[in-house]
C-alpha cells in the first residue's frame, strides 16, 4: 500500500515538474532582456569576486596602521587615501566587501530559513498554530525594525556575529507572512488534495509539494532584503554595535570618519559609495527577479 | 512597479547626496575663513562686558563641597574664595581669604590671619566664626554629603579625622589643631570645594543652599537654569579693587564640542572648553579666534587589573609596557599636545623622579618577556575604553585601536569594549575589567593626590581601579603624608614611583594639555591645571 502511495505521489508530481521546467527558462531569458537587471548582477558579481579575491588584491593589509601616513588624500600609493591610523581605505573597502555580504548571504539565509518554515507550518496547519504565530510576527513588525536590531544586539552582545543575528531575526516574519500567504492558497490546489486523500505524511506533502511551489516569491524577497541586510549591518556597525574594531565593515569606516568630513572628506566617501553600489546591485538585480518570475508582470 | 521607482530615486538621491558631502569639504573651508571676518565685526561692539562660557556638562552642584565633580566647581571658583589659594597657573601657595599663616614647628598647629573688611555677597562679615561654622558644618558630615572632606581623615568621630580642632582667636585669627601632622594640608585647603560659605545663607536655606550660593568672591549668584545656564553677577563690593573686570558671566551648556565650536564661531559663546585636538586647525585658521591650552596636570592610563589573569603576573603587565608606542600615539590623536608619561603623575608635581627611564617601545623585548612569564603563545584579554572624552583622552576609543593595533604584534588579542560612562567606572571600580583606560585631572598638585589616591591598597574599591596592592608602597606612602619636612616626603614619594615602575599596574599613556578656544577679543584669561578658574581677571579687549 504504502509502495503504491509513493508511486501514485510521483506519477502525480510527474506533469507538475515538466511544467515548471519552461517558466524558469522563460523567466531566465526575460532576466537578461532587462537591462538595469543585468546591471545589477553586474555589480553584485563584481563585488562577491572582490570579496573573494581581497587578500590577494589588496595592496596593504586592513588593518596595517601607520600612523605616520593618516588621513594622506588619494594618491598612486594609497587610490583611496588612508583612514586616522593611517590604514589604507582601498584595502579596507575589499575587505569590507567580505563582510557586508556575508552579513547580507547569511542573514537573509537564516530568515529565509527560519521564516520559511513557520509559514509553512502557520499556513498550513492554521487554526491555533497559525493563530500564535502569526500574532508573533504582528508583534514583531509592531517595531521599526533597526530598533529590533538593536534590542537584539544589546542582549547578546556587540558584535560581528551578533548583528548577523540580529538582522536574521527582524526579517524572520516578512518571509514568514510571504510564504505563509502562499501556503494558504497552494494549499487549495488538487494535486494537495489528492496527496492527502492517499494518505501521505504531512512532512512529505509540506517539503515535497507545498515547499516547491511556494518558494519562487520568496527568492526574489530574498535578493531585495539581502541589499536592507547590508544596510541594516551598516547601520549597526555605525552605531558601533556591529563589527568590532579593527574590522573593516564599511558602516564602522564611516562611523569612524565622520568628524574629519571636512578635513579628509575620501575617509567618508569611499565606504559610503561601496554601501551604496552593493545595495543597488542587490535592488537591481531583485526587482529584474521578480519582473522575471512574477507571472502578472510579464509584458 | 511603482516601488522600485521609489527605491531607484531613494538610492540615486544618496548618490548625489554622497557626492555633494564628498565635494563640500572645501568649499566649506574656504567659506569659513571669510565669514567670521563679516560675523566678527558686528559682534565686537564697544564696551563688551558679559561673557559666555560654553562648556559640555552643567554642574550637579552650586555648593562646592557637597561635589567632587569638575564642571560644578568651573562655576563655584568665581563665587566662593579659600583660605589659602593656588597661583594663577600652577599649584603653589598663595594668601586668599588668610592674609597670612603660621605653621607650629610640629606641624600639628596651623594659625591663619584672616583678610579683613571682607563681606559675603548678602552682606554678612566674613570672620574668624564664619570659617569655624564651615569646618564644622564639613566634619559633621560624611562621604556622603561632602565627599572631598575625606581628605582631612575622615569625619568628626572617626579614628583617623586629622583636624581636632578649629577655633576662633580673635575676630580675624582662626587655629586649626590637627592629631597628626598632615604634609597636603595647605593644598588641601586651597581645593575648590573648601570655599568658605556665609553662615546665614546656610542657616537660611539649609539643603537647598546648593542652589543659593553665598560666598565671598568676585561674582555672586543670579539664576541657574538647569542643564541650559548658570547666570553671575559681577560683585560690586569684591575686596580686591577694580575686579572683577565683566559684568556679567553666563556658564551655558552646549554638550557636542563640534556644536559648542560652532557656537563660538557663530559668536554666541565667547569661551569654550572641550576643544577636539583635530579642530584645532579650524580655530587657528579663523581670524577671530584663538586657541587656549590649559597646563597640563593630568594622567591618562591604560590600567591592568592585577588580581586577574594574566595580569597578575608583573613579567606581562612590563611586557605590555614595552608594547606601546607612546610618541605616535600623541602624534596621531594628540596632535603632539601632549608628553608621553613615564610616572603616575606629571612631572610638574613636586616629589616627581625624573631619574626613573621609561619602558623602551620595544616589541622584541616585549615577546621575551612574554615568554619567561610562560605566555609565549599570547593570549585573548577584554581591553576597555572609556565612551566619552575625558580631558586627558578626547578619543579614547582610537587610543584602544592603536593599543590593540600593538598589543596584536606581540601576540595578544584584545577586544575593544565600552560601556555607559557610569557603568565603565562602576565594573571598573570593582575590578570587572582586564585593561582599561583612564585617567585623572590632579586636584591640588600634591603627589599625595595621585599616588596614594590612585594605586594605594587603601584606595581598592574607590579610585584604585588596578587593583593593585603593595605594602611596601602603603607604608611609604602613609609615612609621606605624615612627613612635614617637604625634601623628605619628595624622597618618599621618589621611592614610591621606583616601586609603581617596577610593578607597572599601568601603562602610563600621557600627559595632555587640554585645548580650549576663545574669541580673539577676550583675554586675561588663564586656565588653571585643576579644571576650574575664577574669571576674576578675564576681560574684551
Amino acid at each position: 500500500m504504502a509502495e503504491l502511495a509513493k508511486n501514485a505521489a510521483d506519477i502525480s508530481m510527474m506533469p507538475a515538474e515538466e511544467k515548471l521546467v519552461p517558466p524558469w527558462k522563460e523567466a531566465l531569458q526575460s532576466f537578461y532582456k532587462n537591462k538595469l537587471a543585468v546591471i545589477g548582477l553586474g555589480i553584485v558579481l563584481f563585488f562577491i569576486v572582490i570579496a573573494i579575491i581581497a587578500p590577494w588584491i589588496a595592496p596593504y593589509g586592513f588593518k596595517d596602521q601607520v600612523l605616520a601616513d593618516r588621513m594622506q588624500a588619494p594618491s598612486s600609493k594609497h587610490w583611496f587615501g588612508t583612514d586616522d591610523f593611517g590604514r589604507d581605505i582601498f584595502s579596507r573597502i575589499l575587505y569590507g566587501a567580505r563582510i557586508s555580504l556575508w552579513v547580507g548571504f547569511f542573514s537573509v539565509l537564516g530568515s529565509v530559513v527560519v521564516g520559511t518554515l513557520l509559514g509553512i507550518v502557520a499556513g498550513y496547519y492554521g487554526s491555533w498554530v497559525d493563530g500564535i504565530i502569526s500574532r508573533i510576527f504582528d508583534i514583531m513588525l509592531a517595531f521599526p525594525s533597526i530598533l529590533l536590531a538593536i534590542a537584539v544586539v544589546s542582549i547578546l552582545g556587540p558584535s560581528l556575529q551578533n548583528a548577523l543575528i540580529a538582522i536574521a531575526v527582524i526579517n524572520v516574519p516578512n518571509f514568514g507572512r510571504l510564504v505563509r500567504s502562499r501556503v494558504l492558497s497552494v494549499k487549495q490546489e488538487e494535486y494537495i488534495m489528492a496527496a492527502r486523500a492517499i494518505g501521505m505524511k504531512d512532512s512529505r506533502i509540506l517539503f515535497r509539494h507545498i515547499l516547491p511551489n511556494s518558494i519562487s516569491p520568496v527568492i526574489v524577497q530574498a535578493t531585495l532584503a539581502i541589499a536592507t541586510a547590508i544596510i541594516e549591518a551598516a547601520a549597526l556597525g555605525f552605531l558601533g554595535l556591529g563589527a568590532q574594531p579593527p574590522e573593516p565593515e564599511w558602516g564602522k569606516m564611516l562611523a569612524d570618519s565622520k568628524n574629519y568630513i571636512t578635513q579628509a572628506p575620501w575617509t567618508l566617501f569611499f565606504p559610503g559609495i561601496a554601501i551604496m553600489l552593493t545595495v543597488l546591485g542587490f535592488n537591481l538585480m531583485g526587482d529584474g527577479l521578480r519582473d522575471a518570475l512574477d507571472p502578472k508582470m510579464k509584458q | 512597479m511603482k516601488k522600485n521607482t521609489f527605491k531607484m530615486l531613494l538610492v540615486a538621491i544618496m548618490a548625489i547626496s554622497m557626492f555633494l558631502v564628498g565635494c563640500s569639504g572645501k568649499t566649506e573651508e574656504t567659506g569659513g575663513k571669510k565669514e567670521p571676518a563679516s560675523n566678527g565685526g558686528s559682534g565686537s561692539g564697544s564696551t563688551k562686558d558679559t561673557l559666555v562660557f560654553g562648556r559640555g556638562g552643567d554642574s550637579t552642584s552650586l555648593d562646592p563641597i557637597t561635589t567632587t565633580e569638575g564642571e560644578a566647581f568651573k562655576v563655584t571658583e568665581n563665587m566662593f574664595e579659600t583660605l589659602v589659594e593656588f597661583g594663577e597657573q600652577d599649584t603653589t601657595i598663595h594668601p586668599g581669604l588668610a592674609e597670612s599663616w603660621e605653621p607650629s614647628e610640629d606641624g600639628l598647629t596651623y594659625t591663619f590671619k584672616l583678610r579683613k573688611g571682607v563681606k559675603f555677597h548678602d552682606g554678612t562679615d566674613f570672620n574668624a566664626e564664619a570659617v569655624v561654622f564651615n569646618f564644622e558644618r564639613w566634619a559633621g558630615g560624611d562621604e556622603e554629603k561632602f565627599p572631598y572632606y575625606a581628605n582631612f581623615g575622615g569625619y568628626k568621630g572617626d579614628p583617623g579625622h586629622v583636624i581636632k580642632e578649629v577655633k576662633a582667636l580673635d575676630e580675624h585669627t582662626v587655629q586649626f589643631v590637627l592629631t597628626r601632622p598632615l604634609g597636603p594640608f595647605l593644598w588641601n585647603l586651597a581645593m575648590s570645594p573648601f570655599g568658605i560659605a556665609s553662615p546665614a545663607a546656610i542657616k537660611k536655606y539649609g539643603d537647598d543652599f546648593r542652589s543659593h550660593p553665598v560666598g565671598t568672591g568676585p561674582f555672586k549668584f543670579v539664576e541657574w537654569k538647569q542643564n541650559d545656564t548658570v547666570t553671575l553677577e559681577k560683585n560690586p563690593d569684591y575686596w580686591q579693587e577694580g575686579l572683577p573686570k565683566l559684568n556679567k558671566l553666563i556658564y551655558r551648556v552646549i554638550p557636542e564640542n563640534t556644536a559648542r565650536l560652532n557656537a563660538l564661531a557663530n559668536g554666541e559663546i565667547d569661551i569654550m572648553d572641550g576643544l577636539n585636538y583635530s579642530d584645532e586647525k579650524t580655530v587657528t585658521s579663523n581670524a577671530k579666534l584663538q586657541v587656549i591650552e590649559r597646563p597640563t596636570m593630568n594622567v591618562g592610563y591604560l590600567g591592568m587589573t592585577t588580581t586577574r589573569k594574566p595580569f597578575d603576573n608583573k613579567l606581562v603587565r612590563q611586557a605590555i609596557n614595552h608594547a606601546i608606542d607612546k610618541k605616535s600615539l600623541i602624534e596621531a590623536f594628540y596632535a603632539g599636545k601632549a608628553v608621553p608619561a613615564i610616572n603616575p603623575m606629571p612631572s610638574n608635581i613636586d616629589g616627581y623622579n625624573d631619574e626613573i627611564k621609561d619602558y623602551p617601545y620595544d616589541l622584541e623585548k616585549a615577546k621575551a618577556l612574554l615568554k619567561e612569564a610562560g605566555f609565549e603563545k599570547g593570549f585573548e584579554i577584554n581591553l576597555w575604553a572609556m565612551p566619552v572624552a575625558r580631558p586627558y583622552m578626547p578619543e579614547a576609543q582610537k587610543v584602544a585601536e592603536i593599543i590593540q593595533d600593538s598589543l596584536s604584534k606581540i601576540g595578544v588579542k584584545a577586544n575593544i569594549k565600552s560601556a555607559e560612562w557610569a557603568t565603565y567606572l562602576e565594573q571598573a571600580r570593582k575590578g570587572e575589567f582586564d585593561m582599561f583606560m583612564l585617567g585623572w585631572t590632579g586636584d591640588n598638585g600634591d603627589a599625595d593626590n595621585f599616588l596614594y589616591t590612585l594605586l594605594d591598597k587603601d584606595s581598592i574599591g574607590s579610585n584604585n581601579y588596578a587593583y593593585y596592592s603593595n605594602d611596601e608602597l602603603h607604608d611609604i606612602l602613609i609615612a609621606a603624608q605624615q612627613e612635614p619636612d617637604k625634601d623628605k616626603r619628595n624622597d618618599l614619594y621618589k621611592k614610591a614611583q621606583v616601586i609603581i615602575k617596577e610593578d607597572a599596574p599601568w601603562v602610563p599613556l600621557v600627559h595632555s594639555r587640554p585645548l580650549l578656544a576663545a574669541a580673539k577679543d577676550v583675554s586675561g584669561y588663564l586656565p588653571h591645571p585643576t579644571g576650574s578658574e575664577a574669571l576674576t581677571k578675564v576681560e574684551f579687549k
